[in-house]
């Protein structure tokens, strides 16, 4: 080791090592242009200079090249050395005005503005490229010519090289991003593109996958790693701090012996390239409606911009076609892929956020919002963003080679074909499964459909025709994220009914130190500031952040860390806890959503309470959304980090109780969707009260006769009531309500009551919502004044019941949207399009003469429905839109008439039939508002059932231990029921596998001094916490500790200010903010 | 050739001298022509055949004619020695063919010297004969050029034929390499040159002995020594001139410092404008490895030595060691961190010595004579002399070797014989580009490394351009500068850069366009370049501007504040005008100027339409009645 001198710092470094080695050693900071750890030192920028002392006077070298030496004093603050830095970086300003590394690295120290004649060159010479090159890829096809001012970095005679291997490294550390690499190749350029950016931009090829990978690990690319094609390079060694880089590593196979299976591999999107008239990858402001989330996102490649690849421009006018790809005879892609429509809408609005001038237009054949909240969002897209829908497919997209916009023709519905100039289009491609998947099905002897989705049962939606493989996701069919993530948590019920045996049985108990009390000790925080890689590092100065923990008062140790989350940094965490004497951690990196878990997991095994972890979030709140603003970045982060040392100082431990978890569950109803989720857990091995209203099982699907697959529905449904009764472990309970929920998840006590009052309390551990919904009965189209008007539902009756249902000529009209989509009930039912296609199809077999005409507003046959449909147009149905402003009439003496607009004539035409049938849609269970009120359960608009999001968590409520399924959600077909049902039961098994919850922590509680008892707190109360206590005589407010969730508005609330909430209580807040109204 | 042996020095020694030395009877009379690339360019080479038409016509036979390389004064050339038997040699200047011929046939055949030719201040000619150890080298006239010079760089200019190593042994040739390679360890030589106090005659001034002693002693073999021989310098041709004239002193000092150091390969690293030069050196060391003198077990030593030439294809900053190394290695010439210096870590990352050419032509004679005769020459420290190019505004333009110490104004006055045209000495530029400008207040410095140095200049390589009243200091600095941001390798931002923006702020002032703060701007640029550079020619390239800031400040304030170029060269600050009093209408700057730009009647006042008029000067300079006015 040498030993020298910085800034009168003395640093140890390794023989070998330069001066500004032993300076970054030390933390000083030196600023470089042309230095890069992986390549030998240049030189050249000159911007590292600093003071060296001799014996005859001090010189001024650069310190990248200077060799440490024993003994050697350095100095990097000197006048000479700041004032020629100064000079130096203005020299280089003026050299290359427009290089952001320079002007980044320049105005680090300063300099923003230059003395000197701007030259508006390229490049600075730092010569990393020409060093990359030869260096480290042996190639040398890149090198300097010319001298002084001429001098310049070109391929030998300037003629694109023949050795070069286009590896890209040139390009990729050049600062200025002079390197064009067309000019130095002789070969065409591919650059690596980003799968997860979807082409958008290139990446290299060491990486992290996405943001979200899980691990998220970098890996390297195989197949254009330099050196795993066998050529030199290794520069990410030279980086890797952790010495992880492994070129020898091999794939491994690993054998593991299951029990069940779940294959959740989605699916690929469809290339829109092959729908070559679209223009798609030939013309740059033809994205895909992929590439386009990935424009929208803020860690995106345009962060968040909306932008025309062509030229940077915010787009003043937006085309969305949908359905490429989808619904498409050409490409064979014959289904719809049920997102699309959705995904464009918000695209649209979110665009229409971007830039509220820009005109965007969406190009469709039918929206297709038929999920919950889906139609109102629609509505909104219309009206309140002013989206234009255009029904009409383009049938032809050509770029204008000056402007590079887009001329899209249409032809309307009504009306010549239009041209119509955009400056970008978006399509919206849909699913397809690739041939990876096939290979992958065909190795596990799972059978696909004909376009290679994974093929079900509709009345075992997640079983393959394998048994114990079980599918969830796109790859069973195309669906949104609600139904995908429903299904992923029914496949799991399905597997864990295979496993209930083994349940638990791999689980090994984590032991933990007895926790030490520091009660009377004087709080000692430990520090730690998370560089999150360069999440927050590159904006955030890190050093500077610790810098100002270590002067904040109790903060004991402060440091930080490349990954603090890292298994390493958690050991080296423990290390410090117990060498510093530490009794508080405050980690200073991301959100404490995902991560404070593991913080707190780390101080229980160190003995410290989980209680006194606190986190600052420096990344979200901070290096993410002011990445344009390092130095106030770094001032809004030592802010945040000062604030949460001032409430870390003061957080109490707390003890959470463990209470036992009654391993039963209740289910509400008896229809598939409660028999499903009963028979789910059952199969999973707990027992369950399944409580029916009516005297027999079976609700709604006594009134179904077939699916539109073709399936018998009541033979489904007697094997189901069979299945129930034989269980053994479902008790049922017929012809009862539930009267009355006390309790919280794990022990709730419920009564139910026969309509005869005859009661019964049950014990459970769970509850789920499975009440079911109804049809609706309309009061218009002569409904109930004609006996030729009907609704869907009666006429499967009669087609079921073998009824002669028309005759041989007859006309058959069928209006949809009968009670959806309207004022009164403005969400779609969703069904009812696919049951009239169902119907329509079984009239047609029948009488393959009658005429069958549907008057729609928007064909919602997604997924594979969308087969059906186009099976009915063949057969010969007609389908006209009509417009919800000009609905269609009935007039019925003799005949029956039906007046609607046509939509290619636009005129009013009247039409003589013999049956109309309404198909109507499906209105919330009547007595969703007293089991609302009953369990403190949210409804939604509708009357729907609410639950805890829609998208994520579609089966949980927000109070813990209640899950809901079925028509009680929201109207769906029944496998989709079903799978909901099963997601319930699998959510539910969650508490129920469990022998006792954890409650308490971090909760409100009641000073009973302050308590007046107003109430305030039961009625803001989500999850119903807050009750009067009986057992008080002054009957004040106590609150269940196993219901609170910690939300904290009773606290914010209660006028007494009787109620706190741990570790956010008022001290600790006042603390915080006088921290941060200190620092200003 | 057979190969030589120790006696065979000796023998060929005598038969040298029997063919060449007149008093030996080799002959009546000898011609030397000098025929370096000075001479050449003058038209040596047509009166060399001239001489050698005549004698061939007229049948003469015992007239030896010889060539030699440049004497010294190549102003004068092309020149001729002749020397009769029992006479004192005589130079003859600016010769034609005619002349030649009339000099044969007055002073050869007929024994008159032709004092139109003849050269007014003749230097004394030391025979070819070993040179005594008692006796100096020197032995030039009292007056005139070559008065005062001190030849031991020089010591055969002008005597031998560069072509023929045996008149360089004649003259101790190989002596000295004789007397390490038997007498002497390489500890010894190291010593001795440590005690001569001879200093690197590149630029920088490094103790030579050192050098050698810091590269024997580092770990690593084998080691190489270098001939740097990339003269750069604009107006510097020492060493040009010592290969040309003396191509086998430079190889033996070569052959002793590589004894010296432990190498047994050298470099000689010559630049490819050099055609003569190169011509000389690469028969020199041909005939050197046909005498063994080069090549395995040299005169029976046992050591064994070997040279390569590297041509340089011209860059200035080759002259720098480390660039110079990469060029030798086949990389782009460019500098590199000092430390690790060459001698630890040189060519292929070997202990390497670099040595200049003149530095090498130094060694035989301190080896020979010892350290004690050399050091007693020269100043504390500076000792012995050095070889200096005295060109510009100077009457005598050449090449002189002084003793360190010696004054400026006797090398410009003395020897130079001072400004041509009766014009005011203003200043010297010495070190070449790298150097400063010394102004004339400063005309009695003596010329050392420290004293040179104390004066804002170098020593350098030992150009001396001098600069009369006409000359414009800022733009010498410009001329510099430019050379110097062309010759830049560009690695360097402070010094490519740096030097591009001092060159604009230079252009500008000249231009008229100067601000007020370019003075400023001047001065923060050149502390930058010179703190900023990694190798001398950045950091020194802000030496001419530094020293004309320092010394001619008001020039630089004429011309940003006045605009006004005092000297009269900037031409956007100057106008010709004629005078109408003094103009006699004689025509002649009409007939000279180049863009017709005046008119006027003959015997009438003549004007200068300015739009025309491109500032050449010629009406100006060819005016006989001083009536054109420069302003």
């Amino acid at each position: 080791m040498i030993s020298l001198t910085i800034d009168g710092q003395r640093v140890e470094v390794e023989e070998g090592s330069t001066v500004l080695e032993a300076a970054q050693k030390a933390g000083i900071k030196i600023p470089t242009l042309c230095h890069h750890k992986a390549l030998r030192p240049y030189g050249s920028c000159r911007v590292c200079l600093v003071e060296i002392e001799r014996q005859n006077g001090s010189t001024v070298q650069t310190s990248c090249t200077y060799p440490a030496q024993e003994g050697l004093v350095v100095r990097t603050n000197t006048e000479d050395v700041l004032e020629a830095r100064e000079t130096i970086f203005e020299l280089l300003l003026a050299r290359c005005p427009d290089s952001e590394e320079v002007r980044r690295v320049a105005a680090e120290w300063g300099v923003s503005e230059t003395g000197f004649t701007k030259k508006n060159r390229d490049c600075i010479l730092c010569g990393k490229c020409v060093r990359m090159c030869e260096e480290r890829m042996g190639r040398a096809a890149i090198g300097f010519v010319g001298r002084g001012s001429n001098k310049e970095v070109t391929p030998p005679f300037g003629t694109p090289s023949e050795v070069c291997q286009v590896c890209g490294a040139c390009d990729f550390i050049c600062p200025t991003g002079r390197i064009d690499l067309s000019e130095v190749t002789s070969r065409k350029p591919r650059p690596i593109l980003s799968e997860y950016n979807k082409g958008l931009v290139s990446r290299p090829a060491v990486y992290i996958p996405s943001p979200q990978a899980v691990p998220n690990l970098a890996l390297i690319d195989r197949e254009h790693c330099a050196r795993m094609l066998g050529r030199s390079c290794e520069v990410c060694k030279e980086f890797c701090e952790a010495d992880a880089i492994r070129f020898d590593q091999q794939e491994e196979r690993q054998t593991l012996d299951v029990g069940a299976m779940i294959l959740a591999p989605g699916v690929e999107h469809f290339d829109g390239a092959k729908r070559g008239e679209y223009g798609f990858s030939h013309y740059e402001n033809v994205v895909s409606n992929i590439q386009f989330e990935r424009m929208l996102s803020a860690s995106g490649p345009t962060e968040g911009k909306v932008l025309r690849l062509s030229d940077g421009h915010h787009p003043k006018s937006i085309a969305f076609i949908q359905c490429v790809g989808s619904r498409d005879a050409v490409t064979g892609n014959k289904y719809c892929s049920s997102f699309c429509c959705m995904a464009a809408i918000k695209e649209a609005i979110l665009a229409r956020e971007h830039n509220p001038d820009a005109q965007i237009t969406i190009f469709c054949m039918d929206v297709r919002a038929f999920g919950k909240g889906f139609d109102r969002f629609y509505q909104r897209a219309k009206e309140e963003y002013g989206i234009e829908f255009v029904q009409g497919m383009i049938s032809r997209i050509v770029g204008l080679p000056r402007s590079k916009n887009l001329r899209v023709s249409y032809v309307p519905e009504k009306g010549e074909r239009v041209d119509r100039e955009v400056d970008m289009v978006v399509l919206s491609t849909g699913f397809q499964p690739d041939e990876d998947l096939r290979r992958t099905a065909g190795k596990l002897n799972v059978q696909l459909d004909a376009f290679g989705f994974c093929r079900t049962n509709p009345l075992e939606p997640v079983q393959t025709s394998r048994e114990g493989v079980f599918v969830a996701g796109v790859f069973q069919e195309p669906k949104d994220i609600p139904e995908t993530v429903m299904q992923g948590s029914g496949a799991a019920a399905c597997a864990l009914a295979l496993l209930s045996d083994v349940r638990g049985t791999m689980i090994t108990e984590k032991t933990y130190p007895p926790e030490h009390d520091f009660t009377d000790a004087t709080p000692r925080i430990g520090v730690f500031v998370c560089h999150c890689g360069t999440n927050i590092a590159s904006v955030v100065d890190v050093e500077r952040v610790v810098e100002a923990a270590k002067q904040l008062p109790f903060v004991g140790h402060a440091e930080a860390n490349i990954y603090t989350c890292a298994d390493n940094s958690q050991d080296h965490m423990r290390e410090v806890v117990e060498e510093r004497d530490l009794n508080r951690i405050l980690v200073a990196s991301c959100t404490p959503r995902t991560h404070l878990a593991l913080f707190r997991e780390t101080a229980r095994e160190v003995g410290i309470n989980p209680f006194l972890v606190e986190m600052a979030n420096i990344r979200e709140q901070c290096s993410w959304v002011h990445a344009a603003e390092p130095e106030a970045a770094t001032g809004k982060a030592i802010d945040l980090m000062r604030m949460a040392a001032a409430r870390t100082a003061r957080l109490t431990p707390a003890a959470p109780e463990e209470l036992p978890v009654v391993k039963s569950a209740l289910v509400l109803g008896g229809g598939p969707s409660g028999m499903t989720a009963a028979l789910s857990l059952a199969a999973q091995g707990f027992d369950v009260h399944l409580v029916e209203k009516e005297q027999e099982l079976g609700g709604g699907l006594r009134d179904l006769h077939y699916t539109l697959e073709g399936d018998d529905i009541q033979a489904f449904r007697e094997n189901l009531i069979a299945a129930v009764t034989n269980s053994g472990r479902i008790e049922v309970h017929l012809g009862t309500n539930l009267v009355d929920i006390e309790g919280h998840a794990g022990d709730f006590l419920s009564t139910i009551a026969t309509s005869r009052g005859a009661k019964l309390e049950i014990k459970h551990g769970v509850l789920i919502v499975a009440t079911g919904g109804r049809e609706f009965k309309p009061q218009q189209f002569l409904y109930g004044e004609d006996p030729r008007v009907v609704t869907q539902r009666e006429l499967e009756d009669a087609i079921a019941n073998g009824e002669p249902v028309v005759g041989d000529r007859d006309t058959v009209v069928m209006i949809q949207c009968v009670g959806s989509r309207d004022e009164e009930r403005p969400y779609c039912s969703r069904v009812c399009c696919a049951q009239a296609v169902k119907n329509a199809l079984k009239i047609k077999e029948k009488n393959p003469d009658a005429t069958v005409v549907v008057l729609y507003r928007d064909m919602r046959t997604y997924g594979f429905q969308e087969i059906e449909y186009q099976r009915a147009r063949e057969a010969g149905v007609l389908f006209f839109r009509y417009d919800p402003e000009m609905p269609p009439t009935v007039s019925g003496r003799e005949d029956l008439v039906v007046k609607f607009d046509d939509p290619i004539t636009g005129q009013r035409k009247p039409l003589r039939t013999d049956l109309l049938v309404l198909s109507t849609g499906i209105v919330p269970a009547e007595d969703n508002p007293h089991i609302s009120e009953l369990a403190k359960l949210p409804l939604d608009e509708d009357g729907f059932f609410l639950e805890a999001h829609v998208k994520l968590r579609p089966v949980d409520f927000a109070s813990e231990g209640i899950f809901l399924c079925g028509l009680a959600h929201s109207p769906k077909f029944l496998k989709e029921n079903i799978f909901q049902a099963m997601a319930a039961a699998g959510r539910a098994a969650t508490i129920l596998s469990k022998d006792s919850l954890l409650v308490g922590g971090e909760i409100a509680w009641v000073d009973g001094t302050k308590c007046v008892s107003c109430l305030t707190c039961t009625r803001v109360c989500p999850y119903g916490a807050p009750t009067i206590s009986f057992s008080d005589p002054h009957r004040r407010i106590e609150i269940d500790p196993v219901k609170c969730m910690g939300c904290g508005s009773c606290a914010a609330e209660c006028p007494a200010m009787a109620i706190q909430l741990h570790n956010f209580v008022d001290s600790q807040i006042s603390a915080a903010i006088a921290a941060m109204m200190g620092a200003r | 050739m057979p190969r030589i042996t120790v006696e065979d020095l000796d023998k060929i020694a005598e038969r040298a001298r029997k063919a060449t030395l007149l008093s030996e009877g080799a002959g009546r009379a000898r011609i030397t022509m000098h025929m370096g690339s000075c001479g050449l360019a003058a038209g040596a080479q047509k009166v060399m055949e001239a001489l050698l038409e005549e004698c061939e016509r007229k049948g003469i036979q015992d007239v030896i004619l010889t060539r030699s390389g440049c004497a010294g004064l190549c102003s004068r050339e092309p020149m001729a020695t002749v020397e009769l038997r029992g006479e004192a040699p005589i130079k003859y200047v600016e010769l034609t063919p005619e002349r030649i011929r009339k000099i044969l046939e007055e002073h050869v055949l007929g024994g008159k010297v032709v004092e139109e030719y003849f050269l007014r201040e003749q230097p004394v000619q030391p025979p070819m004969e070993p040179i005594s150890e008692e006796e100096p080298i020197s032995g030039v006239t009292d007056n005139g050029f070559f008065a005062r010079q001190t030849l031991i760089a020089l010591r055969n200019r002008g005597l031998i034929d560069p072509e023929k190593i045996d008149e360089y042994i004649a003259r101790d040739g190989y002596r000295a390499l004789l007397k390490a390679l038997t007498s002497m360890t390489p500890e010894e030589i190291i010593q001795t040159i440590k005690d001569s106090g001879l200093r690197g005659r590149g630029g920088a001034g490094f103790p030579t002995g050192l050098k050698w002693e810091l590269c024997r002693t580092a770990a690593g073999e084998p080691k190489y020594i270098i001939c740097n021989g990339d003269e750069g310098d604009p107006g510097a041709f020492m060493d040009r001139s010592i290969v040309e004239a003396d191509p086998h002193s430079v190889l033996e000092g070569m052959i002793i410092g590589a004894f010296a150091i432990g190498a047994h390969q050298g470099y000689i690293y010559i630049r490819n404008e050099y055609p003569l030069a190169l011509e000389k050196l690469l028969t020199a060391i041909e005939q050197a490895r046909d005498y063994g003198l080069l090549g395995g077990n040299i005169l029976g030593s046992g050591f064994s030595f070997d040279v390569k030439v590297q041509r340089g294809a011209g860059a200035f900053v080759c002259g720098e060691e480390t660039a110079l190394i990469a060029a030798i290695e086949g990389r782009p010439p460019e500098p590199r961190q000092r430390p690790p210096f060459p001698a630890q870590c040189g060519l292929w990352d070997k202990p390497t010595n670099i040595n200049n050419v003149e530095t090498w032509a130094n060694v035989p004679p301190i080896i020979l004579r010892g350290s004690e005769w050399f050091s007693s020459m020269g100043t504390e420290k500076s000792k012995g002399t050095k070889v200096f190019c005295l060109v510009g505004k100077i009457k005598n333009t050449g090449l002189v070797e002084v003793p360190m110490g010696i004054t400026l104004r006797e090398v410009i006055f003395e020897i130079g014989g001072g400004m041509p045209n009766g014009k005011q000495f203003k200043a010297v530029q010495t070190g070449g580009p790298s150097g400063g400008c010394i102004p004339a207040e400063l005309i009695d410095l003596p010329i050392d490394y420290e004293r040179l140095t104390e004066a804002g200049s170098i020593m350098g390589s030992g150009g001396m351009i001098v600069m009369d009243e006409d000359t414009c200091v800022v733009d010498v600095a410009r001329y510099f500068t430019r050379f110097t941001n062309r010759e830049s390798c560009g690695k360097c931002s402070a010094c490519r850069d740096g030097s591009e923006a001092l060159l604009e702020i230079l252009d500008r002032v000249c231009e008229g366009e100067g601000k007020d703060e370019d003075i400023a701007l001047l001065e923060k640029l050149v502390k930058a370049i010179k703190l900023g550079s990694m190798c001398g020619l950045g950091q020194t390239l802000p030496t001419p501007v530094v020293t004309t800031l320092k010394y001619f400040r008001p020039e630089y304030e004429a011309h940003i504040r006045e605009k006004r170029c005092p000297a009269g060269v900037c031409k956007s600050l100057i106008r010709y005008l004629v005078d109408e009093e003094a103009c006699t209408g004689c025509m002649l700057c009409v007939k000279e100027c180049p863009v017709e730009a005046i008119s006027g009647e003959t015997k009438q006042p003549q004007t200068i339409d300015q739009s025309k008029c491109i500032k050449c000067g010629l009406c100006y300079a060819v005016c006989k009645f001083d009536a054109v006015s420069r302003t």
